[in-house]
């Protein structure tokens, strides 16, 4: 609020202000500081390393970026994974993140910062979580002044939904997503309240780098065109709104098709209809408008029958249109994941591939505790506090937490969405609270000073003669503000969005006045809670949410154990195979090993051809011999196996190998899920059925696994595995990491069949020979 | 129903039958259930006399009967929607063999409600819902099994039923017609109510004179869908979860709060989404209305309460929370402290 009337200059108010923006931009500073350092846990705690599955990807792209150039990267066909069909890599992903490391590598490098792509990649999520807070404090600052923008945007730099997503070395789509998410959101906003085609223009184009980074984007396409909406039917309707909107749907649609992976889906699905609808809702409202302000009200009674049923046949007419695309695809147009989202027994009912990823369930309420803890308590307050008065901008934030609190109700992943929400409403509610608090003390402090003498008098149950006068200042006050408001209801065309002035709200808080020592005790409590905010995000920050799950660590009685495997297996893949080989591992790592190992890969974490996947699964649940021929007619080389029995790591290839048999026997019949269970129990002890102990996973995981302790006592099952001594006919072992969490196989040469016959061969006849079975479908 | 077992009267029903029975020729039975049918809106005949079309007349007989064994009685919400569903299959059936009475006069879809009990008992029904295919051979209804619908294929679903009766008889039923939602009269007096009061609404809606032109309506609505989904309302409904469970172990203990992070009961999650939207509630309460009380006493004594109950809640879910989790967040106290 400080900044926002600017008193001449040379008087102790434009000084306080002056101070007040420097003292606003130093904390703003802080907060950067702060939301950069508090994800810095993993770097601490671990090592300045990429995480997790999809990083490695998008790094992996990022050095392809840095290395052959911006046009290569668009056409980039890479033939490095999912061998043999390959992936066009340029048309199928979000390019905002890449392209944004790729351009802070490329200005660091050009001003003689020598960066390694890697260092930059770590360091881009963290980066970006400082400019997503300083959005905050801008967005929050549009809405109720920047001292609830400050509040704000503290409290999203450490909130731990966001860290979790954003922490050094997690360097992935929603790193950069969410900062482009409310800037967007500000800059709307900014419009809104200003009127101004420049801020439009902006907004469009930051809606455009949103769409680039993420798929999230239908969020602002959806939430956007509702709060037009909801601004119409309330009644609300400005040329603003108009500005505001149109440009950035008429911009915006057209930038976001130009990001491949969009495409034509920016006017074809169901996701992006509503904004084609309110845009042409909005049209006919401000005609409704314009003829309103050019006639008188008796020729506008005339008028509105007119066009209002005109506008209303149009209407009809698109939305039938729209309708009828609509059921002309199965789906309705939407994707399964929005329409689990509208519907939320949808997916559990008809994806069971959605349902089953864990975090695509509905969250219970200890993970609004975990991932926004105190905040939770605090926005029904910021609820409150934006309905008075209610603004077009705070109207705004208000659905937006609706609509995400409703959709991570639905979906816990979606909960990253909701922190922004709920750190606005929260800094909102504070900022309001601690306003009040203050006021009271700083008043109640001022008036007993004043009214030293006849104290005696006035500890009476009354505060009645400061009150009155108070309060014909606060009546005055209020009468401004509504004789404002309503002027601004004549002339809301030239106005900016109504805000409560400063005179009006300084009459307030004199007069609203609380008991000084109870405003006291709630501003320590608010403190308290502020301070328990802290530490839980700082906990989440160091305990939950830094493990970079390629390097393990374990606490035990003798020290800390860290379990360096993946890297080791991934550098020994490196170094000692071909560059050509091909590696068939299930996908979960088939990422990390194109990024780290630089190998070949059959399947990958961008699950796209699940029947590919389907055979690999079906590969791993064959017996030795037919999944050799599987693997064979893939020209697979290795087969890699992660196996946590030695050490306990649960998220094993074995505890995922029912995934493998379902997905592999969706497509090929003859895997069964029933063979591999045992009265419906998934076991690997003496009592596990027979097609589960010949199967190949099984025994690429137990191999030898009998010569560690001498009874192959399984740590993750705990039990002691069925089939202990047996020897591998078709795969050699060749690596085994120091905890045998990786096991890396060799499949062996084809046999000679014959053996006169093949000394006379040659080499060449000789891999003719090879490829005969390959007549006979090894994979049915 | 005692009447009918006394024997007297068992021996008068049966000579009587007997009469009828003599005397009535197949195509007349036929034609008679034609009638019976024409008379029923879905086609489906309630068969009060069993022996009449079944076990008095000579096989083969000149038609199928399939039977839905109903029970009004019962009073059960799934078995009535199958035999609507039923019904559907019936007047499908019908609807689809419109102009071919060879194919109609085939199959007759028939009823036995539970009051019936003999036929209950001559049948050999248990259970229900059941359905039974009685064939023209078929002669006694003791072995009745190879007519029965198998238990696996009772879905409670029109096609279902159809797939049944055409593996069996090798007739058609068709396409199943289901009613639609709303029939054409309804539609067309809500399009009519609409269409009326359009310029209405628009008039008030102009005017802004509509409860969407009412900030608390969105207020309460927003802080409503706040309440629903932090308590993890959702979860509980894509689930079905109770809202409480009884102790295994203690039948008379209710157990409301559940001790696994991924699972919540209804209360438990009601009463959780309470204290955290109370608690805001009452701090928006204090600055946005307790401010304008005139009484400082009051005001103090709302203040206190009001902080003891927000300090109580959240102390509770901090509780609650640490004991579902099992996380205990670390205080970062100077070792020294500890």
């Amino acid at each position: 609020m400080a900044t926002q009337e600017s008193p001449p200059p040379g008087t102790s108010s434009a000084m306080r202000n002056a101070f007040g923006t420097v003292l606003s931009a130093l904390i703003l500073l802080l907060i950067g500081v702060l939301a950069f350092s508090i994800r810095l846990f993993s770097v601490i705690k671990y090592e300045s390393v990429i995480h997790e599955f999809d990083p490695y990807f998008n790094y992996r792209v990022t050095q392809f970026l840095s290395k052959n150039g911006i046009y290569e990267f668009w056409n980039w066909f890479d033939d490095r994974t999912w061998y043999p069909l390959g992936r066009v890599i340029g048309g199928t992903v979000y390019p905002g993140l890449t392209l944004t490391a790729g351009t802070i590598w490329w200005a660091l490098n050009a001003i003689n910062i020598p960066l390694s792509v890697e260092t930059v990649c770590v360091f881009t999520a963290p980066v970006f979580s400082a400019f997503a807070s300083w959005a905050t404090y801008l967005l929050t600052k549009e809405v109720k002044g920047s001292g609830a923008g400050l509040a704000a945007a503290a409290l999203l730099a450490m909130v731990p939904s966001y860290i979790s997503r954003s922490v050094a070395g997690s360097y992935d789509n929603e790193a950069v997503a969410i900062f482009a998410l409310i800037f967007t959101f500000y800059l709307y906003i900014k419009t809104l309240n200003t009127g101004s085609l420049f801020y439009a223009t902006l907004n469009a184009l930051t809606y455009f780098y949103m769409v680039c980074s993420w798929g999230g984007y239908t969020f602002i396409i959806n939430l956007i065109p509702m709060h037009v909406l909801l601004c119409i039917v309330t009644g609300r309707y400005s040329p603003r709104l108009y500005i505001a909107y149109a440009p950035l749907v008429v911009l915006g649609t057209l930038l976001a098709a130009l990001v491949p992976v969009v495409g034509f889906n920016a006017v074809l699905t169901s996701e992006h209809f509503a904004s084609f609808l309110v845009f042409i809702i909005i049209h006919v409202v401000a005609l409704v408008y314009y003829i309103k302000g050019i006639l008188s009200p008796k020729m506008f009674k005339v008028a509105v029958t007119l066009v209002v049923s005109i506008g209303l046949v149009v209407c009809l007419i698109v939305v039938a249109v729209l309708v009828a695309l609509v059921a002309s695809s199965p789906t309705g147009g939407w994707s399964g994941r929005s329409l689990s989202l509208l519907d939320p027994t949808y997916a559990s009912k008809y994806i069971p591939i959605i349902a089953s990823v864990s975090e695509h369930q509905p969250p219970t309420w200890p993970s609004y505790f975990m991932d926004i803890n105190v905040l939770a308590f605090l926005v029904p307050a910021g609820i409150i506090a934006c309905f008075s008065p209610l603004s077009d901008a705070s109207s705004f934030v208000v659905l937006y937490i609706v609509m995400s609190v409703y959709f991570s109700g639905v979906m816990v992943r979606l909960m990253l969405v909701l922190a922004p929400a709920a750190c606005i409403m929260s800094g909102i509610a504070l900022s309001q609270a601690f306003d009040v608090f203050t006021a009271s003390i700083k008043y109640q402090l001022g008036r007993s000073s004043n009214s030293k003498d006849d104290a005696e008098d006035n500890t009476s149950t009354n505060n009645a003669p400061k009150d009155d006068s108070s309060s014909g200042k606060t009546d005055k006050g209020e009468e401004v503000a509504k004789e404002r408001s309503s002027k601004k209801g004549k002339k809301k065309e030239r106005e900016p969005a109504d805000k409560p002035s400063v005179k009006s709200k300084i009459a307030k808080k004199r007069a609203l006045v609380l008991p000084l020592e109870a405003s006291i005790v709630a501003l320590l409590l608010l403190i308290m809670l502020g301070a328990f905010y802290v530490i839980h995000c700082v906990w989440a920050a160091a305990e939950a949410y830094s493990a970079p799950s390629i390097v393990l660590t374990s606490q035990s009685r003798d020290g800390l154990h860290v379990f360096d495997d993946f890297r080791e297996s991934y550098a020994w893949l490196s170094h000692n195979t071909d560059v050509d080989d091909k590696v068939a591992s299930w996908w979960d790592y088939g990422y990390q090993t194109t990024a780290m190992a630089n190998r070949t890969v059959i399947v990958d974490n961008n699950t796209w051809n699940n029947t590919h996947i389907a055979t690999v699964g079906t590969a791993m649940s064959s017996p030795e011999k037919a999944a050799w021929e599987i693997f064979n007619s893939l020209d697979v080389k290795y087969v890699l196996v992660v196996f946590g029995g030695l050490i306990g790591y649960p998220s094993d290839d074995i505890n995922k190998f029912l995934w493998m048999v379902r997905i592999g026997g969706g497509v090929f019949p003859h895997i069964k899920e029933a063979d591999y269970l045992r009265d419906g129990q998934y076991r690997i002890d003496s009592e596990a059925t027979p097609t589960m102990l010949n199967c190949l996973m099984y025994k690429l995981s137990y191999y030898r696994f009998v010569e560690t302790d001498g009874k192959a006592y399984d740590r993750v099952r705990r039990t002691e595995i069925g089939k202990k001594n047996f020897k591998l006919t078709h795969f050699e072992e060749v690596f085994t990491s120091h905890h045998w969490m990786v096991r890396i196989y060799k499949l062996k040469p084809q046999k000679n069949r014959i053996r006169g016959r093949a000394k006379k061969l040659k080499l060449k006849t000789s891999s003719g020979l090879d490829s005969k079975p390959a007549k006979k479908n090894p994979w049915i | 129903m005692a009447v009918h077992t006394t024997l007297p009267y068992r021996f008068f029903l049966s000579i009587a039958l007997l009469s009828i029975t003599a005397v009535s020729e197949p195509t007349d039975l036929t034609t008679e259930l034609v009638s019976l049918r024409s008379s029923s809106e879905s086609g489906v005949i309630r068969l009060n006399d069993v022996s009449k079309f079944i076990t008095s007349v000579a096989t083969p007989r000149p038609y199928s009967l399939i039977i839905f064994f109903n029970s009004i009685d019962l009073n059960s919400n799934p078995l009535q929607n199958f035999r609507r569903e039923f019904g559907f299959v019936s007047a499908s059936f019908i609807a689809n063999n419109n102009n071919r009475s060879d194919v109609t006069n085939k199959l007759f879809f028939c009823e036995i409600d539970s009051s019936d009990s003999e036929s209950f008992h001559r049948f050999g029904i248990q259970s229900l819902p059941q359905i039974c295919l009685v064939d023209p051979s078929m002669e006694n209804l003791r072995h009745h099994e190879r007519g029965m619908m198998e238990e696996a294929d009772v879905d409670g679903t029109a096609e279902s039923v159809a797939e049944f009766v055409e593996s069996r008889t090798k007739l058609t039923v068709g396409p199943i017609h289901r009613p639609p939602l709303l029939s054409k009269t309804q539609i067309g007096v809500i399009a009519s109510l609409i269409a009326i009061s359009a310029p209405f609404l628009i008039k008030k809606f102009l005017k802004g004179e509509t409860f969407l032109h009412d900030s608390r309506f969105w207020q309460y609505g927003a802080v409503l869908v706040y309440f629903f989904s932090v308590s993890g309302t959702m979860h509980n409904i894509i689930n079905s979860i109770p809202m409480y469970l009884r102790d295994p172990e203690d039948s008379n203990r209710l157990v409301f709060f559940y001790e696994e992070p991924e699972i919540q009961l209804g209360a438990e999650a009601l009463s959780v989404g309470l204290l955290y939207t109370g608690v805001g509630l009452l701090l928006a309460y204090v600055t946005d209305a307790l401010v304008r009380v005139r009484n400082v006493n009051e005001q103090r004594v709302a203040m206190v309460l009001v902080m003891v109950v927000s300090f109580l809640a959240v102390k509770r879910v901090v509780y609650l929370n640490n004991w579902k989790t099992g996380y205990q967040i670390q205080m970062y106290w100077p070792s020294s402290w500890q």
